[in-house]
């Protein structure tokens, strides 16, 4: 089967035969999310104080998820504006690490709660992927509408983090929470 | 000549009207077609701009929709196209040109598959557009809008209705040419014909004028054959009568002194109907020297009684009315005499079997109203005298020429017809008017009429001076006359009343005799006088030399030296030539008794 694999690998983008066998329907679903985490960038405004310069790379932090491979995949050569796009895997989020983006799906190590609890009230986007009930979830949340990935927005904590999401993406959000 | 020059330009310019017609009109349609172009020109690149906005809007708008592929969103947009009727398809196209959704009105429209290329298409009404979806500098996919414009005929016939506009402007200018030409036309007919009806009056006014003429000599000729009638008799008794005298004298003084007296008079009574003739010609002329005074009409008449009824004979009966609180006039006395003379002379040649002629005064007030009927006359307050017999009566004919003068109905000797002219002469000169009224057997009419004298003033007694007794003087006098016969009479005459005289025949002369005789007192001066002074120009130097000389004029002619407006001026002293020996010792004695500045 091994090499069927790497058959396969040759046809299909490396994060689909990088994920589980056991989360085989949702793989199209990981691919979409990952690659939408790397879009976000382009309808999000950052303080400039969020960068240490004009040219300085955008920064996404990916914390314990399987979408990494993928995001630095979607990532590659793509920039923003003046910035370059970077794609970093860290074990836990903390203030003032870099991080412009940060997705978190939680670690036994730093639970969603914690990481979110460490960069509120920085200009960082925080991304999850939480049921809508979630009590607790990052400025954009993944959801799941008629078999498509749609998010929500939250654009209040956005403002409250100094962030400026376009109205494009606002408008595609299933829903959001108004300012 | 301006007027002429500026009515051939005129006709100039009325000749080019049509032309300009024309050509106005066609430069109408030229723009009409022109702003037709411009506006399908201007309204493709409005409409190429339009559906070019909404593409490039559409293609900002779906930038987010393309990324997170969500095609509800996309749909909803490219659905909002539907509030724009112009818009007939779009479609939004993936980065692989495929549709990612798509709007059409309705749905058997077609939209290109896959993405068509990017520009403007233009073709059968329909404008398509086709542009890019960037994201910073990555194409994510393509907008297509189709528009259906505005169909070509609804536009035409919109302009249709402009060319029409213009059309009509165009013929609306083309008629006023062709009226303009007509017009030109009728214009120059009737110019043409203004200019016959010139000629035509030019020739009437010669032809009035030749006639005028003819008139005149007609006038001239009647004058001098009557007048020449008339001396030739008088001049035939007065030389008859001077030669029976002067051949008795020749004969010694044996001769009979009754047969030379009664001579003597028979010529100064044809001299005195001489210059009773010369009178009249004066009268008619209006050139007789009127010396005007306040007058008193019932009285002139009441004085008049016997003159008339001795004139009249024994067969006309004399009534006189005389109106109550009868106004005064301003007349000559003496000429009014004459005047009511020669109408009691034709008022009794009118009545050989005898009649009646009755004299009546009145006040009359002529107003507008009257005034206006008749010509030559004017409104205002009137003495009126009416003399009427009961005579034959006139024609209307003759009642029109009646004041017309040498204008008779008598037999040839028997009037000169310058009786009633010399009536009409001095009424006009005097500011009145004189009317005939008469129908053949009923009589005649005449009414004179005199304006009333508004300033009051004392009417005069008759001249004492004339009738008083003949008295001279010691006086020293200068006699200016050119004629010699006349001069020689004159100064002799007054030698006989005492006084002494210088005499000289021009004005110099007379100057320089008066700067050598200190005593001269008086200046006695014919009007008409040869050389560089006429009579009046000589009286004004003397007076100026020596104020307190007395001058009395004498002319046998009024000149407009010493006459204006038919009347002496004031002050003037004017003894009538042709006078008497009494005549002139009676004036010259007044003028030297006279008080004041002389």
């Amino acid at each position: 089967m091994r090499w069927r694999r790497l058959a396969s690998a040759a046809a299909l983008p490396y994060w689909l035969l990088a994920a589980p066998a056991s989360a085989q329907e949702s793989q199209l679903e990981v691919a979409v999310k990952a690659t939408f985490l790397v879009k976000f960038a382009a309808f999000v405004e950052w303080p400039v104080s969020a960068f240490e310069s004009p040219t300085a790379p955008l920064t996404i932090c990916i914390v314990g998820t399987p979408l990494g491979g993928i995001a630095d995949q979607a990532a590659q050569g793509q920039s923003v504006s003046q910035h370059g796009l970077a794609v970093r895997h860290i074990a836990a989020a903390a203030r003032g690490d870099g991080c412009n983006i940060l997705f978190t799906a939680g670690t036994a190590q730093q639970p969603v709660a914690g990481a979110l609890d460490a960069v509120h009230g920085a200009p960082v986007l925080t991304v999850t992927d939480l049921p809508e009930t979630a009590a607790r979830k990052g400025i954009i949340n993944f959801v799941l509408r008629n078999g498509r990935v749609r998010f929500q927005i939250d654009d209040r904590e956005a403002a409250q983090d100094g962030l400026r999401i376009s109205s494009q993406l606002l408008a595609l959000a299933v829903n959001v929470g108004a300012r | 000549m301006r007027a002429m020059t500026g009515r051939a330009a005129l006709g100039r310019l009325w000749k080019l009207a049509p032309l300009i017609a024309g050509t106005t009109a066609f430069l109408l349609l030229v723009i009409g077609l022109l702003v037709v172009y411009s506006g399908e020109e201007s309204y493709r690149r409005e409409k190429v701009e339009e559906v070019g906005v909404q593409a490039r809007v559409l293609a900002s708008t779906v930038v987010a929709a393309l990324t997170f592929d969500d095609r509800g969103a996309a749909q909803d947009y490219v659905g909002a196209l539907d509030v724009n009727p112009e818009i007939e398809a779009a479609a939004i196209y993936d980065a692989n040109g495929q549709i990612f959704a798509l709007y059409r009105r309705l749905a058997a429209l077609r939209v290109p598959a896959p993405a068509p290329e990017l520009g403007t298409v233009h073709a059968d009404d329909r404008l398509s557009i086709t542009v890019p979806v960037m994201q910073d500098k990555a194409v994510l996919g393509r907008v297509y809008v189709r528009a259906v414009l505005e169909p070509l005929t609804t536009r035409y016939e919109r302009y249709a209705v402009i060319g029409l506009l213009v059309v009509m402007a165009a013929l609306v200018t083309a008629v006023l040419g062709i009226t303009q030409l007509a017009l030109s036309r009728s214009y120059g007919e009737l110019s043409d014909s203004n200019a016959q009806l010139e000629a035509q009056i030019a020739e009437r006014e010669k032809a009035e004028e030749a006639l005028r003429q003819a008139q005149k000599m007609e006038a001239i000729g009647q004058l001098t054959g009557g007048v020449a009638h008339d001396f030739n008799n008088i001049l035939q008794v007065v030389l008859g009568n001077l030669g029976n005298v002067e051949r008795h004298l020749q004969r010694g003084v044996d001769g009979d002194w009754r047969l030379l007296d009664r001579g003597v008079k028979a010529a100064i009574r044809a001299s005195e109907r001489a210059a009773v003739l010369t009178g009249q010609l004066l009268a008619f002329s209006r050139r007789q020297p009127l010396a005007p005074k306040p007058l008193d009409v019932n009285r002139l008449l009441g004085g008049m009684s016997d003159l008339l009824h001795r004139t009249l004979g024994e067969r006309v009966e004399v009534e006189t009315i005389l109106g109550a609180r009868l106004w005064q006039t301003l007349a000559d006395a003496n000429q009014l005499e004459s005047a009511i003379l020669n109408l009691a002379v034709n008022a009794r040649d009118a009545m050989p079997e005898g009649g009646k002629l009755t004299l009546e005064t009145a006040n009359a007030f002529l107003d507008e109203a009257y005034a206006a009927t008749e010509e030559d006359i004017r409104a205002g307050q009137f003495v009126v005298l009416a003399v009427s017999d009961t005579g034959t009566g006139m024609s209307p004919e003759v009642i029109a020429k009646a004041f017309d003068p040498f204008f008779t109905t008598k037999d040839i000797g028997l009037g000169t017809g310058l009786g009633l002219s010399q009536v009409y002469g001095f009424i006009k000169q005097s500011g009145g008017h004189a009317k005939i009224y008469s129908e053949i057997g009923e009589g005649t009419t005449i009414k004179l009429y005199l304006p009333r004298l508004l300033t009051a003033g004392a009417a005069d007694e008759a001249e004492p001076a004339s009738r008083s007794a003949l008295r001279g003087g010691a006086e020293v006098i200068l006699v200016v006359e050119d004629e010699a016969d006349v001069r020689g009479f004159v100064v002799d005459m007054l030698r006989e009343l005492g006084y002494e005289i210088v005499e000289a025949g021009d004005g110099q002369t007379a100057l320089a005799a008066l700067d050598q005789r200190r005593d001269i007192q008086m200046l006695f001066t014919d009007v008409g006088l040869p050389g560089s002074f006429n009579g009046r120009q000589l009286a004004d130097e003397a007076s100026r030399r020596r104020p307190a000389l007395k001058v009395l004029y004498t002319t046998g002619y009024a000149r407009n030296a010493i006459v204006h407006q038919g009347r002496l001026d004031p002050g003037v002293e004017l003894l009538s030539k042709p006078f008497t020996y009494a005549a002139l010792a009676a004036r010259v004695r007044a003028v030297l008794d006279a008080k004041g500045e002389g």
